[in-house]
């Protein structure tokens, strides 16, 4: 086995997420794509669970060169990769049509090459469905419900821009203390997709669910540049295929899992709110107004919003 | 050995001083969200890397205490003489060690986050500076070494004092 | 290959007496350059040593470590062992269970075993002496009991096992720990009793209602420590580690303001202790992040997960041959180090058995509590054998039957999980 060993080509994907989300059943399907279409001559070692670091961790050691690809927030590569900010604005996309028809063009292709002025190329976005609110103890129908309500954000500036913006009291907190904050109190709610909510039991706790869909925020999976240039011609054709491959099963994975997490928090007796989009979307425009000072961003966001989709008006998701 | 006493000195100072920050920020962070109704930004992120300064800059400090824990079953058995090779042989231990890992690996760290001009999500500040502190710990470690190497090296310039705990050789 | 070097490396290491962090970090060192090259290898472990630390739940260790030397000096150990007294003195090894009582309310309250042994050692060791108690009985008592404060909330050794299993939650570790520390406590004191009826030890003072109420009045502020830092928590006011920051401000305001016992010129020298006290840990936890880093690249875990459950699947088995591992390792390692290195490798197996992390994590900490307390290595042990004044060799006989008894207390505390689990479920967890 020493032999085959030798002829195969392992490469070693660290993630944060749990075995039973979608994401890493995509990869998982990933790795299996992989084997298959390059006969065996190269997979993937998969450590989730945040085993080898949390996401910020994982990126810096594809940097060092220690580990060959990760899968992260596209949240936690704005500090690395300044392109990748514009992902973060919320009511960015017009719907799911145009947030994968964007993704999956040049304007997507080019966010993900941006990333390789910093020793880190982006293969692809994975889906990771939108980010709502949940409170411990109210619903949030309007922004106007947000008024000084303490709301854990990411450590990331342009949540924490927006929280403040719709009224709230952005409360940076790292994951781990979330659970036991939310019960007692320390915060008043939070905000996270689906399968998140769902997966972190945070539901148990908070029984508002409001799916306001502020931001899209996608995952993005990555190899180091300096393994990525190490690659044969013909293993990075392997590579990219696998990957393009994955991209629509964790589509579907994904939808599958939004919708079973939405079912099961309910049947926990947590009360799905749809409120109207139109205010939090009227509240959060100073945010666009502000990036005028960024004319790389502001340019990105007009080109987004002119990205025409096949099927407009299509239902979302 | 009037250096020595120096550099402890500067290294107390500004690890007091550090702990000091830490302690009112985290306390900051509490009453902000109570006396001043709007939960401070930076504090959790700034805590953390006063913390990564406080436990390495620190574990300098210690080393120059000789207070890092180790089992002494062996070195308690030796000779005199087996002592001071024990010695010699463990400082140059950790010297290699803060010198390949705190020192190199540290320095390459702190390259590759400046140089790809990375920076903390809260406090914007180059996540180089929140690194600096491996490579400047690694060479006070060396430091503290290298002075407790040459006190085995050479016991008869300090007499009887190489194994204990007394930082301050005996003139 | 890797464990190998690994395991020989880190051994021999230990062995000669090179400082357990560095032995910890050469090691994996060493591990590392077998796969990876040596700049990325050194790299990696240096910011694996300094992101190991980048955790905001760490916190609470400097600051429990400085609220604790606050209490040392302030005051609060004489005040506390008062009250133990008005308690508990009139039975029979009456300051026995003063010992016990006295060095449970100090480890809880300053989550140090080594701060509570210190403390409360050196001020009980000579009045027991002077009333026909042994000093290798009194120090024996005062090392197994400081231990259990590391059970009993607020614990910084909960925070490292939570920080080590990626995130169990630390209230619900610390409404867990109460009943098994008392639980381990109490088995101290039937054996101290057994012993004091044995030998005739001499019976205290009779009780008196007053004066124990006048005694808890006196000890009611440090008393009062516990119930900021435990109902913070439970009402939400902050974070467990944001706790740990309010019980520095809580304890300097005691000792310097009203109990006037700690001076400001006094600050920079505690503030300096807790640094070197914390630092120490610090770098364990940082070169053990590293191990432990490497040990998942290498898949190390998942190999012993494999050979425990090939031995049996069998929950009691498994978890008795954990349980001996822990024994055998805590006679050789630090508590710390311990958590940090095994954490990872044994919550797999356990909990592919369906036991809840945890309850795992109250298990490992009472278990390794035993090893603090046996030679080579064994912190808790050397501080109460010092402040005693007694030599090593000595106290191993009035040891071995609290051992016996701590390692009962351990066994119930393993097969039955409600022990460890009633109270967080009582708040929710
Ligand atoms: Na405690
Ligand atoms: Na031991």
């Amino acid at each position: 086995s020493c032999e085959e060993a030798r002829q195969t080509r392992v490469l070693k994907l660290a993630h944060g997420l749990d075995v039973t989300h979608p994401v890493h059943k995509g990869m998982v399907y990933m790795k299996q794509q992989l084997e298959q279409v390059s006969g065996g001559k190269m997979t993937l070692e998969i450590y989730p669970s945040q085993q080898l670091g949390s996401e910020r961790e994982a990126l810096e050691l594809l940097q060092i060169g220690s580990l060959d690809m990760t899968k992260v927030s596209a949240g936690v590569m704005e500090s690395f990769s300044p392109k990748f900010r514009v992902l973060g604005l919320p009511y960015l996309f017009r719907d799911r049509a145009h947030q994968f028809a964007v993704q999956d063009g040049p304007i997507g292709e080019e966010i993900l090459r941006d990333g390789e002025n910093y020793w880190l190329r982006g293969l692809c976005f994975y889906d990771a469905g939108s980010r709502s609110f949940y409170m411990k103890d109210r619903p949030i129908n309007t922004p106007a419900d947000l008024q000084g309500l303490k709301i854990r954000v990411m450590e990331s500036p342009t949540a924490q821009a927006m929280v403040s913006i719709m009224g709230g009291s952005p409360t940076p907190m790292s994951y781990g203390e979330l659970y036991t904050s939310l019960q007692q109190g320390v915060v008043d709610g939070a905000e996270n997709n689906p399968p998140s909510f769902y997966s972190s039991r945070h539901y148990e706790v908070c029984k508002y669910y409001s799916l306001d869909e502020h931001t899209a925020l996608p995952d993005v999976l990555l190899i180091g540049t300096k393994v990525w240039n190490k690659l044969s011609p013909e293993e990075q054709e392997w590579l990219q295929a696998a990957v393009d491959a994955s991209v629509p099963e964790e589509r579907r994975l994904w939808a599958e899992s939004e919708e079973e997490s939405l079912r099961e928090v309910q049947k926990a007796g947590v009360e799905i709110i749809y409120p109207d989009k139109k205010p939090f979307e009227e509240k959060v425009q100073p945010l666009y107004d502000a990036l005028k000072n960024d004319p790389t961003l502001y340019d990105l966001v007009q080109r987004i919003r002119a990205v025409e989709t096949d099927n407009p008006g299509s239902p979302q998701l | 050995m009037k250096f020595r006493r120096h550099v402890d000195r500067v290294l107390g100072i500004v690890l007091v001083i550090l702990m000091a920050t830490m302690t009112i920020n985290v306390l900051w962070q509490v009453a902000s969200r109570y006396v001043v109704g709007r939960p401070s930004a930076f504090t959790d992120e700034l805590a953390r890397y006063l913390l990564i300064w406080v436990g390495t800059l620190g574990a300098a400090y210690a080393a120059g205490q000789r207070m890092h824990l180790a089992i002494d079953i062996v070195p308690q058995k030796a000779s005199p003489a087996g002592k001071r090779r024990l010695s010699l042989i463990i400082n140059s231990i950790v010297i290699v060690f803060a010198l390949l890992v705190m020192v190199i690996g540290g320095i390459n760290l702190v390259y590759i986050t400046l140089y790809l001009d990375q920076h903390s999500p809260a406090l914007g500040v180059p996540l180089g500076y929140v690194y600096a502190v491996l490579p400047l710990s690694g060479l006070l470690i060396i430091y503290y070494s290298v002075v407790s190497l040459m006190e085995a090296a050479f016991p008869a310039e300090h007499q009887g004092d190489m194994l204990d705990d007394d930082p301050e050789p005996v003139r | 290959m890797e464990i190998f070097v690994l395991v020989v490396s880190f051994v021999i290491l230990l062995a000669i007496g090179v400082p357990v962090a560095f032995s910890i970090g050469v090691s994996t060192m060493l591990t590392l350059l077998v796969s990876i090259d040596s700049l990325p290898a050194f790299t990696t472990l240096a910011q694996r040593m300094a992101t190991g630390l980048d955790s905001f739940a760490l916190l609470a260790i400097p600051f429990f470590v400085l609220a604790g030397q606050l209490m040392n000096r302030g005051g609060i150990a004489a005040r506390l062992i008062d009250f133990a007294k008005s308690l508990v003195g009139m039975f029979p090894g009456g300051l026995a269970y003063v010992n016990i009582l006295a060095c449970m309310l100090f480890g809880a309250i300053s989550g140090s075993a080594a701060a509570a042994a210190s403390a409360i050692g050196g001020f009980m060791n000579s009045r027991m002496v002077k009333e026909g108690y042994s000093p290798q009985f009194s120090a024996a008592v005062n090392v197994t009991s400081a231990t259990t404060g590391l059970v009993i909330p607020p614990s910084n050794v909960l925070i490292v096992y939570s920080l080590a299993s990626g995130g169990v939650s630390i209230a619900a570790l610390f409404l867990a720990g109460y009943v098994p520390g008392i639980l381990a406590g109490l088995f101290i004191m039937i054996v101290a009793g057994i012993w004091a009826y044995r030998k005739k030890f001499p019976v205290g003072d009779r009780f008196s209602l007053g004066y124990a109420a006048r005694k808890f009045l006196e000890a009611l502020p440090s008393l009062l420590l516990l119930v900021v830092v435990i109902g913070g928590i439970v009402a939400g006011i902050f974070t467990a580690t944001e706790a740990s920051a309010v019980a520095v401000l809580y304890t300097l305001v005691l000792s310097m303001l009203i109990y006037r016992e700690v001076k400001v010129k006094d600050l920079p020298s505690i503030l300096l202790e807790t640094v070197s006290t914390t630092a120490i840990v610090m770098l364990l936890i940082g070169t053990s992040i590293g191990m432990s880093w490497a040990m998942s690249y290498e898949n190390i875990p998942q190999s012993v997960t494999e050979v425990l459950l090939n031995v049996s699947d069998n929950k009691i088995v498994v978890l008795l041959i954990i349980n001996l591992i822990l024994l055998f390792v805590g006679i050789f390692m630090d508590m710390t180090p311990a958590v940090l290195i095994f954490t990872p490798i044994f919550l797999p197996v356990v909990q592919e058995l369906g036991m809840n992390p945890v309850h795992f994590g109250i298990v490992m900490v009472l278990n390794l509590c035993i090893g603090l307390c046996t030679p080579p290595v064994g912190s808790v042990l050397f501080i109460g054998c010092s402040v005693a004044n007694v030599s090593i060799d000595k106290v191993i006989k009035p040891l071995l039957p609290i051992f016996l008894a701590m390692i009962a207390a351990l066994m119930l505390v393993t097969y039955i999980p409600e022990i460890s689990l009633w109270l967080p479920q009582v708040f929710g967890f």
